[in-house]
């Protein structure tokens, strides 16, 4: 097991940039997540760290060995793919024992080690079967296993869990977690859904355009947001955003949202005073009933999931941002979010009140999407 | 109900006169082998002779050396092939994984070789042989067999490596095999369907040739093919068709063999369980 540098690696096909100065520390047994939308960089980033795909410049280190221009197999890392890629003219236990025999590993080992992983992972009785009389959720199991034998440096995974059905990815997301907690090896995983970055991660890497936007755990890429991308990606619903102008308050800075002065949670406020603002709200941080900021409103829809609530509400004009500015549906533009927890039944015409806490508030630069605390 | 039952009916009638159009000329070849020389243009036609002649085929390979010629067919077939396959496996392979500056206009150069007559290539080709001194050997007719099929089989090839994912060969690298490793030990392995259709085209291809076994070799009797051999039972005044015929059906029976073996790898599918 080693730590990974990965130091300033572009990539570009002709005049196509789609990796831009990638830079990240990896520290020994860490889980990192790469999250981004589709098209922002992040499996060309593994497949680059794979040695599948050359850099166009920059340096990737794997403990102290600069690997930039070794061959995959010579990078002493394992990989799982999306569509699993299992060689379909062998059994599940030569499958997991292909590495190791490529390296030269005597024939004993190599099957002590297969079955040791196949217990780990419960795949013991399908060690003579072909991939094609397995399931997917059993394909996926051999597709870790074949990486686990080989007990690499790192494991790096694309989206490995976007074919399985909703229930089993659950069921193996937690698994994976499991299994990185009693390897420890480092691992660099690949996704599109910010759940699975969320629950898995030590650290999430969130991209856009080829660009890091942020670098953070968890619980901080979710309360401190670095821009408006970041915000709107992490959590489900996303954050709801609206677009206000602040004002200079005696020592403090204020904002009118629905009709009220209120203040913002900001540390440096004296430059804010009269600039154009994106104010972001959390769906599950709006409550029914009144409270320290309240306002009343008509819900358009209400979703309601048993033990929670999604409330619809159109935005006021004033709030909404230009169109094209997030990047997001036209929907996500007009509406606001509420996420009640254990409501009580409602009419969906009737009105209702919805509160927040100000300290809550997430505040953004118009212009930049930079997040001003 | 009516209209489907006509329906079905007539489809089965199509499907019947099809087949029919295609087996009677093997048919009437077992019937013109079998049959007496004198009874073949006898009005109204025999469908089956009253005494087939069974013997004919012991007789005709005792007569002629039916048995060098099938030897020297299936070593240029194999020859042939055997070249073929190697250069339309890498070039197949290239032309399928590997994007570089007119990748694409070469790949459609080579196709345009399949597009020009065979016939048109035999006289540059025997200028060339007899050059390499090479006429009258087998391996005038396996190196122009061999530039029949490669174009087509390299064509049928990248095709079928285009359906292989990509990841496949991708694992196989990162568990440790060069590029060329993991197309060994995996893409081909996994192509068995593709490499035995591939095969099979050219062997008949090879096997079928007349045009260069004639142009090439007249003059080597003991390396005459199967096809130039049969062609020179026929007189030039009398021609025993029932000799013919029965010859004929020998060279045959070797592709019908080969067929049987090679029919489960042609069904395809092995592929399956490789991804999702």
């Amino acid at each position: 097991m080693a730590g990974i540098r990965i130091d300033s690696v572009t990539k570009s096909y002709g005049g196509l940039t789609v990796l831009k100065a990638f830079s990240l520390d990896i520290a020994d047994g860490e889980f990192v997540v790469l999250v981004g939308p589709s098209g922002c960089g992040k499996s060309t980033m593994l497949k680059i760290l794979a040695g599948l795909e050359e850099a166009s410049s920059g340096t990737i280190a794997i403990g102290e060995r600069d690997v930039t221009d070794l061959a995959p197999g010579d990078r002493d890392i394992a990989m799982v793919f999306q569509n699993y890629a299992l060689y379909p003219h062998l059994t599940v236990a030569r499958n997991m024992g292909f590495g190791l025999k490529m390296r030269g590993t005597d024939a004993a080992e190599i099957d002590r080690r297969v079955n040791e992983a196949a217990k780990i992972l419960g795949i013991g009785h399908l060690l003579e079967r072909r991939p094609r009389a397995l399931s997917g959720g059993q394909r996926q199991r051999v597709a870790l296993g074949r990486a686990i034998v080989r007990e690499p440096q790192a494991f790096l995974m694309d989206e490995p869990l976007s074919n399985l059905d909703a229930k089993l990815r659950v069921h193996t997301r937690a698994e994976i977690s499991a299994l990185h907690k009693r390897l420890r090896v480092t691992t660099i995983y690949v996704t599109h859904d910010q759940t699975e970055a969320m629950t898995m991660a030590d650290r999430i890497v969130i991209m856009k355009d080829g660009v890091i936007q942020q670098i953070a755990s968890p619980d901080v890429m979710f309360r401190e947001p670095a821009n408006l991308f970041v915000a709107g990606f992490i959590g489900s619903p996303g954050m709801n955003f609206l677009k206000t102008k602040a004002q200079a308050v005696g020592g403090g800075v204020t904002a009118k949202l629905f009709g009220h002065d209120v203040k913002l949670p900001i540390a440096n406020a004296a430059a804010l005073a009269g600039r154009e603002i994106v104010v972001g709200l959390r769906p599950e941080h709006i409550a029914a009933g009144a409270g320290q900021v309240s306002f009343t409103v008509t819900p358009r829809l209400i979703e309601s999931l048993g033990s929670e609530q999604y409330v619809y509400v159109d935005l006021p004009e004033e709030h909404r941002r230009d169109a094209g500015s997030g990047g997001e549906d036209e929907s996500r533009r007009t509406s606001l979010i509420a996420r009640l927890i254990n409501p009580e039944p409602r009419p969906p015409e009737a009105t209702l009140t919805l509160s927040f806490d100000p300290a809550r508030l997430h505040v953004f630069d118009a212009a930049s999407g930079e997040a001003i605390r | 109900m009516k209209r489907k039952t006509t329906r079905h009916a007539l489809l089965y009638a199509g499907v019947v006169l099809t087949c029919a159009i295609l087996v009677f000329p093997i048919y009437w070849l077992v019937v013109t082998a079998l049959s007496e020389p004198s009874l073949l243009r006898q009005l109204p036609p025999s469908f089956w002779p009253s005494e087939p002649r069974w013997g004919v085929f012991g007789q005709i390979m005792a007569e002629k050396p039916i048995l060098l010629w099938l030897g020297n067919s299936a070593l240029a077939a194999i020859g042939a092939v055997s070249l073929s396959m190697v250069v339309s496996v890498l070039a197949g392979y290239s032309l399928s994984r590997f994007r570089v500056r007119g990748g694409q206009s070469l790949g459609l150069f080579i196709l345009t070789a399949k597009m020009l007559p065979a016939t048109l290539l035999v006289i540059p080709l025997f200028g060339i042989f007899r050059n390499l001194e090479l006429i009258g050997s087998l391996w005038s007719i396996i190196l122009a067999h061999a530039t029949l099929i490669i174009p087509f089989t390299t064509w049928m090839l990248k095709g079928y490596f285009d359906t292989i994912p990509r990841e496949l060969e991708h694992a196989a690298m990162v568990d440790g095999c060069s590029p060329l490793g993991a197309m060994v030990r995996v893409i081909l392995p996994v192509s068995a369907p593709g490499l035995a259709a591939t095969a099979l085209y050219g062997f008949v291809l090879s096997w079928s040739d007349y045009a260069y076994a004639r142009t090439f070799l007249t003059n080597a009797q003991g390396n005459w093919t199967a096809n130039l051999g049969i062609t020179t039972m026929k007189g030039e005044y009398i021609s025993n068709w029932s000799d013919i015929s029965a010859a004929s059906i020998l060279v045959a029976l070797p592709i019908l063999a080969i067929y049987l073996v090679l029919e489960r790898y042609l069904v395809g599918g092995l592929t399956a369980g490789a991804e999702k």
